[in-house]
């Protein structure tokens, strides 16, 4: 039977009335032969519509089929001798019956719009009934006030309430907490929503980017005044402890060699905040985790115990976390009183979650103090966050070192500013806070700010403090100030000084006025030890702070008492005296160009304060980014991104794995014929980089050139007692990622001086003579220093271009340079050739396979598996035509057209890759796993990939940033003439054109 | 007159630091241990018609600049600021103005200096001493006006 035959069988079986039953089971036919003396009378062509056909018939497809069947068994040839009136009477009944109720029913097919030939259906038709033939019209009357009937019906039925009971505030709570349970709000959650591309990540739900076009003013606000950003989504980590054990312990996790350490004396002072990047406990080159930034608090006198903020991206945090609680034999969870309070209640996680700054967003704020009472006492007590759940301890103690670590994510928030006029917005948004009167100094108060006015030494303290923060006004540009610089302070409410309108706050600073000491003191020392303590360290403090914030609501009834409107409100309630703390951020620091841009402040609050003070920073005239500017703020500032730009720890390839996927949904999801083909642009992975087998594949290319002689090489270097003595080639085994990304800051340095053109003007570099020269026992000492490495790189493009995510970055020939140097012509760079898709056929087959097989499959489910797929395609993919027009760098005599090329591992894929090619994982356009050998797919030889591109508005030219091999890079630098060093192509994974780029490591 | 490739008025020089004038930092410091980070010169608030030269700018574009203003911008006077290197540029261009305009320009030159800060980050952050490690070195600055003389 074929399918089709069957299929119109089931439909109109689906369509018969529950009376009737064409059942094909034997036990329906032993059934009806028994009722009616087992005679049968076929009247009609279709003998074998009758129901309870006989038994000896081929009942074994029985029921009604349509149309004349072969072999005939239905066809009865014995006729009845006689029949009884009255039996067969009743027993017709029902099927006239059904018969009756059949016509009458409407079925699919007869549906107002199947009536009519589809060309002459519109779309409008279903609205508008005039539309229709005049017959019709009556019947699609009915029908759509029958739909109109159910619709609304249907879509009220989950809603029971009505908008202004959802909206009243407490109904309102429950609804955002509930939607806050998969993913966690910032303060700042609303505010963003109403103008943000939310994204749900790392737990969190974060602005992405704004609604609005404002890519390019983003930019300008970077460059000329202040971007703002909510970076409340990064983790605190504070651990508490001695000193010595303190340092003793996160002494594992660092190493000298990438630079600054937990220990570095500015930064341990509490005047700076440092930044490291953290391994895994003693793992140095290796299992690397990612970067941190922390904050050490001013030392008290007398005291050795001291307290640490570790700021770390969320993804960071998972793997940081238990480090950290390793090495500090902080294993004993510690559950705080307040815990207690909270974790028992089922709607812990739920009623827990809303700060105050629902509540301020809300209109049917006023009830919360009044009615909200179920909710207000959790309310304070934001537990949990978007990267532990809500009944997670929050601290642990060690009894043998006496470090305590507390998770403080979600405590504290954190806003950057950016740009060279943030310091004049935190001027004017902010204000020192004013000494309360006598009065409310005398008496006892539960609040914070009068104990702290009582105390003398604390009030000289915050005078001094006030003084440094109005010294920053005369600074003409947020990168004065030296990087890193943290001010404590305590400022008033900034609510209570709001501008009637939004301004755009400048410094004031005039040509003619001199410097005066003061700003030349901070210009140059920075903020003074003691002025980096603040009380919002203290924890207590903190939640005093928190929990009697004045609420929106009161804030605005006292400012409509106010005689002006609009005037600051005066005396400044009790409440509002906030402690923060102000970090400067260092801009661009390395190269030479652009130096210090992006440079801004990073704001500390206390939590619950989140809108309190980004509305006002808002009407200083900031603008407000997303994640895809901070993205776009890092790639122009040089510096690489977590976790985008970080493969080699484990935050960075689960982001590789994510964006992979992700991009590969986006690709299906076009239509086949407009994809692109990237086989035939000879791009292996489009949508990741495999470093792994491009650090091996290197590996193998330059074990194989001879004149290399790494090994002769290191010896010499060890014979002469070494120029560079930080040099400590270690023997690395089993590397657990395979490879690692260079971050040693000596060798970083040697490798960029290497990479720059040695006779260009003004490139020389302040200390060249002190660094090797670039010669092959001083490339071979860094590459055994660095096995597998990848070395991260910026690249500039020449002319035009602008280079896309996951371009090629590939070895220029030294006919390309030729060309290149040839004044004659302007040479943008050579073409790769079209490669031949070979999966194309293949992957066609399998479609037709596919349909045939859906086809058959579709009657029957179930027996779809058990078809056999027509043709088994050969899953051997051939390697690649390309493989022979490669060219080594390493053998500098070489030319392009040397038909000899490395055996990369994975070149053979026709022995190895049997169950990873299978037709299923086909997908037109894509290599199939296994890759061939990734560096030599090309005419040009792979160095690395880029892992953000795109035209830089700051350089006014494509700029990417991307990893290359080590040792590749090393052996192109080598055999490249000294005037065209560090010159590469660069090549978009959809494009053939190879255009020149230049390499810049900077360190 | 935004220049949005170098937001700072004028290169540094690129030359080797000889003579660290600035008297905050008696501390020899062997170069071997310290990587040099500098800042960018004081910015100032600039009008319309100043014209800060650098050495990244092409020069005919950077005259062309300064011949706008003059001519099409409808000012009396422009001030060229060089800075370092750039001193010898903005004279350059300074004299170009006045050859092309047959005399009837005029020149003010004055000269200037200008203190620029350095931040010294040590290697071994561990074992640098306690006091931040900036100095402050001095450099010279050229300001030309150029202008029409008031009849």
């Amino acid at each position: 039977m074929s399918g089709s035959k069957q299929r119109m069988r089931e439909k109109k079986l689906s369509k018969q009335p529950a009376s009737v039953q064409y059942t094909s089971s034997p036990f329906s036919s032993s059934q009806g032969g028994g009722s009616w003396n087992g005679m049968e009378t076929p009247k009609s062509g279709h003998s074998s519509s009758t129901y309870g056909a006989s038994p000896g018939g081929p009942s074994d497809r029985g029921g009604w089929v349509r149309g004349h069947q072969k072999d005939g068994g239905a066809y009865e040839e014995e006729l009845p001798k006689f029949i009884t009136a009255a039996a067969f009477a009743v027993a017709r009944a029902s099927e006239v019956q059904a018969m009756m109720k059949a016509v009458t029913k409407e079925t699919g097919s007869c549906h107002v719009s199947g009536a009519i030939p589809n060309h002459m259906r519109r779309r409008a038709m279903s609205h508008n009934t005039k539309r229709l033939p005049c017959r019709l019209r009556e019947v699609a009357t009915r029908m759509r006030e029958k739909g109109l009937k159910a619709g609304p019906k249907k879509k009220e039925q989950p809603k029971s309430k009505s908008r202004k009971a959802r909206r009243r505030h407490g109904n309102l709570l429950l609804e955002f907490n509930r939607r806050q349970r998969k993913s966690v709000w910032l303060e700042t959650h609303i505010w963003h929503a109403k103008r943000f591309h939310m994204l749900k990540k790392w737990g969190y739900c974060l602005g992405d980017r704004p609604t609005a076009k404002c890519y390019r003013a983003c930019h300008r606000a970077m460059s000329h005044h202040c971007l703002l950003q909510d970076l409340s989504y990064y983790c605190c980590i504070e651990l508490q402890g001695d000193e010595d054990k303190l340092l003793a312990c996160l002494s594992q996790l660092t190493s000298k060699d990438t630079g600054p350490t937990f220990a570095a004396v500015l930064a341990l002072s509490g005047r700076r905040q440092g930044s490291a990047t953290v391994y895994r406990a003693g793992q140095y080159p290796s299992q690397p985790l990612g970067p941190v930034t922390f904050l050490w608090r001013p030392r008290t006198p007398g005291s050795s115990h001291r307290q640490l903020w570790i700021w770390a991206h969320p993804t960071l945090k998972q793997s940081l976390f238990p480090e950290l609680q390793s090495v500090c034999q902080c294993r004993e969870p510690v559950i705080p009183a307040v815990a207690l309070v909270v974790t028992p209640a089922e709607p812990g996680p739920s009623a827990s979650k809303p700060g105050p700054r629902q509540a301020k967003k809300s209109p049917g704020a006023k009830r919360k103090r009044s009615a909200g009472d179920g909710e207000a006492p959790p309310e304070k007590k934001i537990v949990g966050d978007g990267t532990r759940p809500p009944s997670a301890p929050v601290t642990w103690t060690s009894a043998s070192t006496g470090i305590v670590i507390n998770d403080l994510t979600m405590e504290v928030v954190r806003y950057r500013l950016i740009g060279p006029q943030s310091h004049a917005v935190l001027t004017e948004a902010l204000e020192a806070a004013t000494d309360c009167d006598a009065v409310s100094k005398a008496q006892a108060s539960p609040l914070w700010w009068p104990q702290h006015c009582k105390d003398q030494a604390q009030m000289t303290l915050h005078r001094q403090q006030a003084e440094v923060f109005q010294t920053l006004k005369g600074v003409c540009s947020t990168g004065e100030v030296p990087p890193g610089t943290v001010l404590g302070l305590n400022v008033e409410d900034p609510r209570l000084a709001l501008p009637q309108k939004r301004t755009q706050a400048l410094s004031v600073v005039s040509a003619d006025q001199d410097i005066d000491e003061t700003t030349r003191e901070l210009m140059l020392k920075g903020v003074p030890e003691h002025c980096c303590q603040s009380s919002l360290w203290d924890r207590f403090v903190r939640d005093n702070v928190t929990d009697n914030k004045l609420s929106e609501q009161e804030i605005n009834r006292r400012k409509g008492e106010v005689l002006v409107p609009g005037s600051r409100l005066r005396p400044t309630p009790p409440q509002s005296r906030v402690p923060v703390l102000m970090v400067q951020q260092p801009g661009k620091q390395v190269g030479q160009e652009m130096s210090g841009w992006g440079a801004g402040w990073d704001l500390l609050l206390p939590k619950g304060w989140g809108m309190a003070f980004w509305v006002p920073l808002v009407y200083r005239g900031v603008r407000i980014g997303g994640l895809k500017m901070s993205l776009k703020h890092s790639q122009n500032k040089g510096a690489p991104y977590f976790p985008h730009d970080f493969p080699d720890c484990p935050a960075g390839a689960c982001f590789q794995g994510e964006q992979e996927t992700e991009l590969l949904n986006q690709f299906k999801r076009r239509p086949p014929a407009k994809r692109t083909n990237y086989i035939k642009h000879g791009c292996l992975a489009p949508f990741r980089c495999p470093w792994q087998q491009l650090v091996e594949e290197w590996e193998l290319i330059t074990s194989e050139a001879p004149e290399v002689g790494s090994s002769s090489g290191v010896e010499e270097r060890r014979g002469q007692g070494g120029v560079e003595p930080g040099w400590r080639p270690r023997p690395e085994t089993a590397v657990q990622s395979g490879f690692s990304v260079l971050r040693n800051r000596k060798s970083l340095k040697l490798l960029s001086n290497w990479c720059r053109p040695t006779t260009a003007k003004g490139q020389r570099s302040l200390r060249a003579r002190d660094q090797a020269p670039l010669d092959a026992a001083s490339g071979a000492a860094l590459l055994a220093a660095h096995v597998k490495a990848l070395a991260w790189v910026r690249l500039s493009l020449l002319s035009k271009g602008r280079p896309e995510l996951h371009a090629q970055v590939c070895v220029a020939t030294q006919e390309d340079l030729q060309r290149l140097g040839d004044k004659k012509e302007a040479y943008s760079g050579p073409l790769e050739h079209p490669h031949k898709d070979r999966f194309k056929n293949k992957v066609k087959r399998r479609k037709k396979g596919g349909k045939k097989g859906s086809k058959k499959a579709s009657p029957v489910p179930k027996s779809s598996t058990t078809l056999p797929t027509p043709e088994a395609p050969d899953p051997h993919p051939d390697s690649p035509l390309a493989l022979g027009a490669c060219s080594l760098p390493a053998a500098a005599g070489q030319t392009s057209a040397s038909p000899s090329c490395p055996p990369a591992p994975a070149e053979g894929p026709s022995s190895s890759s049997s169950s990873a090619a299978s037709p299923a994982n086909l997908v037109l356009g894509l290599w199939p796993e296994p890759l061939p050998s990734v560096t030599a797919h090309c005419s040009r030889v792979t160095l690395g990939w880029v892992t953000q591109g795109d035209f830089s508005l700051s350089a006014g030219c494509g700029e990417a940033l991307g990893l290359v091999s080590l040792e590749g890079l090393v052996h192109t630098l080598m055999a490249q003439p000294a005037e065209r060093r560090g010159l590469v192509l660069l090549r978009n994974p959809s494009a053939l054109h190879y255009r020149w780029a230049k390499i810049n490591l900077e360190a | 007159m935004n220049d949005g490739r170098a937001p700072g008025a004028a290169v540094l020089p690129q030359n080797p630091l000889t003579s660290p004038s600035g008297g905050l930092q008696s501390v020899e410091m062997d170069p071997v241990e310290y990587t040099l980070r500098k800042r960018l010169p004081r910015k100032l608030p600039k009008r319309r018609n100043d014209v800060y030269v650098n050495m990244k700018t092409d020069f005919r574009a950077q005259l062309a600049r300064c011949q706008k203003l003059l001519e099409g911008g409808g000012h009396r006077e422009i001030c060229v600021h060089g800075l370092g290197l750039a001193i010898n540029r903005a004279i350059n261009i300074a004299l170009q103005l006045q050859a092309s305009s047959q005399g009837a320009l005029q020149l003010a030159a004055n000269t200037s200096t200008v203190e620029l800060v350095d931040d010294l980050e040590p290697d071994d952050p561990d074992e640098a001493p306690g006091e931040p490690m900036t100095r402050t070195r001095n450099n010279s600055a050229i300001h030309i006006k150029v202008y029409y003389p008031s009849p």
